[in-house]
Parts: structure tokens; sequence; C-alpha cells
């Protein structure tokens, strides 16, 4: 048996992608309002980090589903999934989640968005400059249903594992949870890093303003780790070997204690602390905590999905 | 500012409230279809697996593969041996059949994003429309019995559906049944008191695997005798 073939597999690295992606896409839709609702009100759009959400959000949630689409063995026919629905199926109901966020999140853009793009048409395209004034109008609207979308979204990825009885590392009501907080924090680390790397201000209130809430989070997250796993062990049978199975020596066990605890959590956790003590953030510091964060993160979608299919009931 | 605030609330608002309608309707909804199907139905199809009978000569697999059309490569049922127990030469071997269980609570039905996957409400039988499938796989991932897969040919999902568009349309018993030179296989109605399918199910004991996770399979298995002790 190796770590990336076995017996039993179904889903491969292509969903751990998916299901990255589209985490980090709420993630950052997430961040963004929290963002300008709470810090930089009607001046937003000037903000490098909400340009990098903005910026963000639609790439990543589109090619994340682009890669669902292309891991289907029949990807022309992806339609009849936009056509036929089945309220049972948690991916039927993602899909539907996913439509109206994303085009959510288009009216939202565009609402926030609304002053430059107006002032840059210069009267030309009528249409889309009336649009656009209706958006903002609607702004508080789009922008409710849209954080609703978002959390949804990110609880989705992990409903969609969950949703596989078959196998108890999947199969728990830990796992929408878990997912959600570490896909918000990839968002979070994701309009860190792109807002930096557009020259935003490393030492911004916008960065201040994440990274404390990031600190809290991460210890939310390492809690949720250890409930996910003692519940396993506690629930005794093949539970416990899954758990045992996938914390243990081998490929996974240090992809999980290296990649996923030590790089992805506990690196930006003391990152996070030493840049509250010392002040001053400067863009290698930034950029590198919030690098850390992503790939801890995408090493934990790849941990669960493969590690929670070696283990069947 | 408080138009908007408005505005806002009332969205949230009415989210949630038809969230929840949908929801509680679902629910109900469903506790009345779950309801009707166990009593109105007259044909619900299952299958036993006498282990005792079977001494896995794999004529089942072939007369499948011939029948259905199934690819190389891939099978809608095996025959897993273990063992050989005991001591030479008083040896024996356990088979146990790997197939489609037909659940009446079916995971594959309920993750299937299409629909595609369903459970036909005249005969209990478990099918994949296959012009409704796209491949996912959701499906096989969610069957804790493990026996969906791909066909290599059409692209989609496949596995066993008790021979429902070949031999069930004509008439005959499924293609295994009918190859089994031991008879260790019986196919039947488990609504018709009379079938050979109930009168096994009496008067031999058998067991349904992973019962435990709600989702009522329709493949007995008659247990063998031979074979170790297992703690
Ligand atoms: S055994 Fe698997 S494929 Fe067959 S009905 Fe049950 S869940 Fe579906
Ligand atoms: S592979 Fe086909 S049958 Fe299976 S869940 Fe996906 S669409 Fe449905
Ligand atoms: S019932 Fe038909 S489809 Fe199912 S295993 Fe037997 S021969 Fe194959």
């Amino acid at each position: 048996m190796s770590a990336f073939h076995f017996d039993g597999l179904v889903w491969h690295w292509p969903i751990a992608i998916y299901l990255f992606l589209a985490g980090l896409s709420a993630g950052a839709v997430f961040f963004g309002i929290l963002l300008k609702h709470f810090k930089l009100g009607k001046k937003a759009y000037q903000s490098r980090f909400i340009q990098a959400a903005a910026l963000i959000a639609p790439v990543t949630v589109c090619a994340g589903l682009g890669i669902l689409v292309l891991d289907l063995t029949k990807p022309l026919d992806f339609w009849k999934i936009l056509v036929f629905y089945n309220s049972t199926s948690v991916m039927s109901m993602g899909v539907l989640v996913l439509m109206v966020y994303q085009l959510m999140l288009f009216a939202w853009i565009g609402a926030i968005f609304c002053t430059p793009i107006v002032q840059w048409c210069e009267g030309r395209w009528g249409l889309v400059t009336r649009g656009l004034i209706k958006l903002q109008q609607w702004e508080d609207v789009i922008t409710g249903v849209l954080l609703i979308l978002s959390l949804s979204l990110g609880a989705y990825t992990g409903f969609l594992l969950s949703a596989l009885i078959g196998f108890p590392l999947l199969n728990n009501p830990v796992l929408p949870v878990l997912f959600l907080v570490s896909g918000l924090t990839s968002g979070a680390a994701a309009t860190l890093l792109v807002g930096v790397l557009l020259k935003g201000n490393p030492n911004g209130i916008e960065v201040r303003f994440i990274h404390g809430i990031e600190i809290p989070m991460i210890l939310i997250e390492m809690a949720i780790l250890f409930t996910f796993f003692a519940g396993l062990i506690l629930s005794g049978g093949q539970s416990q070997v899954a758990a045992f199975n996938a914390l243990g020596e081998g490929f996974w066990g240090w992809i999980f204690w290296g990649g996923v605890v030590g790089l992805g959590l506990t690196l930006p956790l003391a990152f996070n602390l030493w840049m509250k003590v010392s002040a001053d953030r400067k863009f290698a510091y930034v950029a590198v905590t919030a690098s850390f964060s992503l790939v801890g993160v995408l090493l934990l979608r790849n941990f669960i999905l493969y590690t929670g299919q070696m283990t069947g009931t | 500012m408080d138009i908007s605030k408005r505005h806002f609330l009332t969205g949230c608002g009415t989210l949630i409230a038809g969230i929840s309608i949908y929801s509680v309707a679902k629910e109900l909804a469903g506790s009345e279809a779950g309801a009707s199907v166990d009593q109105t139905q007259t044909i619900k199809y299952a299958m036993v697996h006498d282990e005792n009978l079977c001494i896995g000569c794999n004529a089942c697999e072939q007369a499948c593969r011939d029948v259905n059309n199934v690819p190389d490569g891939v099978s809608r049922v095996v025959i897993n041996r273990t063992g050989p127990f005991g001591e030479y030469p008083d040896q024996s071997y356990r088979f146990s059949r790997k197939s489609c269980q037909h659940c009446e609570d079916a995971p594959c039905v309920k993750v299937c994003p299409t629909g595609a996957a369903y459970i036909d409400p005249d005969t209990g039988i478990v099918g994949v429309n296959q012009d409704k499938c796209v491949g996912c796989q959701y499906c096989i991932a969610a069957c804790p019995y493990q026996v969906r897969f791909i066909n290599p040919v059409t692209q989609t999902a496949d596995k066993c559906d008790f021979c429902r568009e070949t031999q069930l349309k004509q008439g005959k018993q499924p293609a295994c049944v009918e190859a089994c030179p031991t008879h260790a296989l019986v196919f039947g109605n488990i609504r018709d008191p009379e079938s050979e399918l109930v009168k096994t199910l009496k008067s031999k004991p058998t067991y349904r695997a992973k019962t435990d996770l709600g989702t009522r399979p329709k493949l007995f298995h008659v247990p063998t005798i031979d074979g170790e002790i297992v703690l």
C-alpha cells in the first residue's frame, strides 16, 4: 500500500485541490467583507487587500470548479449537474450554493468597486453605470447574503466528504467545522499574500486586523483538530483504527505532524505572536507567514482526503 | 443607512425562513415517502448467497460478464476467497459474494448530484441511468460495500442491477443465478411468501453486511459453518 495508491481509493488529489480552492475563495470573501465593514468603509476599493480579495475569490472558485469538471469521467456532460438536482445530494446542493455564490460575488465586487468603475467609464455605457449604482444601493443585502453563502460554501467542502458514510474518518460531524475554519484561514492568508504582493502596506490596518483574528482562529483550529482525532480514538473500532492509521508513522503521519501541525499552524502562530509584540510588520514576515498557512491548509485537505479513504468500516 | 439595514435584515430573514421551511417540508415529504414505499410495493427483489454451497468456481462472474457485456478489468460480482482453514487434508475455504446489495436506503442514491443513481419504485432495484450520469464518482466513494465502478466503455457508473435490462426483461432469472452449478444463489421477490427466496430466508440463518450503517441491504448471506472462529 503506497500513500497515493491503495485499495478503495476513489477520489484523488484534484478533489483535494478543488476543496482547497473553494474554501480559499470563501475565506477571501469572508475577510474582504469583514475588512470593509469594520475598518475601511466607503474607501475600501482603494485598499490593496480588498483588491486582492476581489481578485482571489472569483479566480479560485472558477479554477476549483474547472478542476471539478475536468475530473468527471464525462467532462462535457457537466451541464447535467446544473440541470438535474437532487435535494439529498450534498454535491448537488453545493453546486447550487456555488452558482448563487458566484452571482453574489460578482454583484458584491461590482458594488464595492462602483465608484472607480463609474469614474473610469466617464459617462460612457450608461447601462453599466446605472446597473452598478443599483448594485451599490443594494450593497448591504448583497453583502449579507454573500457572507452567509461564503460560510455555507466553506462548510460544504467538509459536508461533501462527511456524507461518505463508509469511512469513519470522513463521516464525522466535526469535519465540516474543521474545513470551514481552515478554509477561512487560507482565505485570510491568500488575501494577505496577494495584498502585499500588490504592494499593499505590510504594516497597514488591514494586516493588523486580519492578524488579530488569525491568532484565535489558529488556536480554534488546533482545538478542532484535537477534538476530531480524540473523538475518533475514543469511539474505538474502525474509527480508532482510522485515526491511528492516519496519525501514525508513515508518509501521511509526517505530512500531518510536520506539514499541517508544524508548518501550517505552529509556525504561523509563532510568527503572528512575534509580530504582535515586535509591532513592526515587514513584507517578508507577512508573506512567509501567509505562505506557510496556505501550504498547511492544502496539505490538510490532501491528508484528510487520502487518509480518510484508507480505512473503511 | 437605515433603509439598507432594513434591506439586509429582510434579506437575511427571508433566506433563513426559506431554508427552514424547505428543510421541514423535505423532512415531511421524506417520512411520507419512506412509509408509503414499504407498504404499497408488491415486488421487491432480493438475493441470497449460501456460502456453504458456494465452491468459488466464478461461474457467476463469467455469466454476468457475458450476459451484461461487462468489459474486462471490472466486474459486477466478485467471489472473495479466504482461507485455507484447518490442517491438510481437512482444509476448507470461505467464499463471500461482493456485489451491489440493493440497499433500501441507498447511500449511492442519496449522494448522486443528478439523480442518475436511483431506486426503482416498482422493484426495489437500485439502478444507474447512464444518460444522466456525469461520472463524478461520488456514488462510488459513498457506497460502503465498494461495489460500484466506472465502466471503461460507457464512462458511467456501473454495478449489478439484478440483470434488470437483460435476463429479467426476458422473464428469466439473473445470469449468475442460472449459472451457479451448486444452486448457491437464490433470487426472488421478498414480498411473495411462496417464493423460493422467502422459503430459504425462513429456513436458513442469514446475515447482511454493515447493517449498522442503516443501508438496509437486500443481499443476504448464509454464513459458512466451516472456517476459523475469529473474535
Ligand atoms: S450496495 Fe452500494 S451501489 Fe448497491 S445500493 Fe447499496 S450503496 Fe448503492
Ligand atoms: S458517478 Fe454518475 S451515478 Fe455516480 S454519483 Fe456521479 S452522476 Fe451519479
Ligand atoms: S444479478 Fe445479474 S448483474 Fe447482478 S451479478 Fe448477477 S448476473 Fe451480474
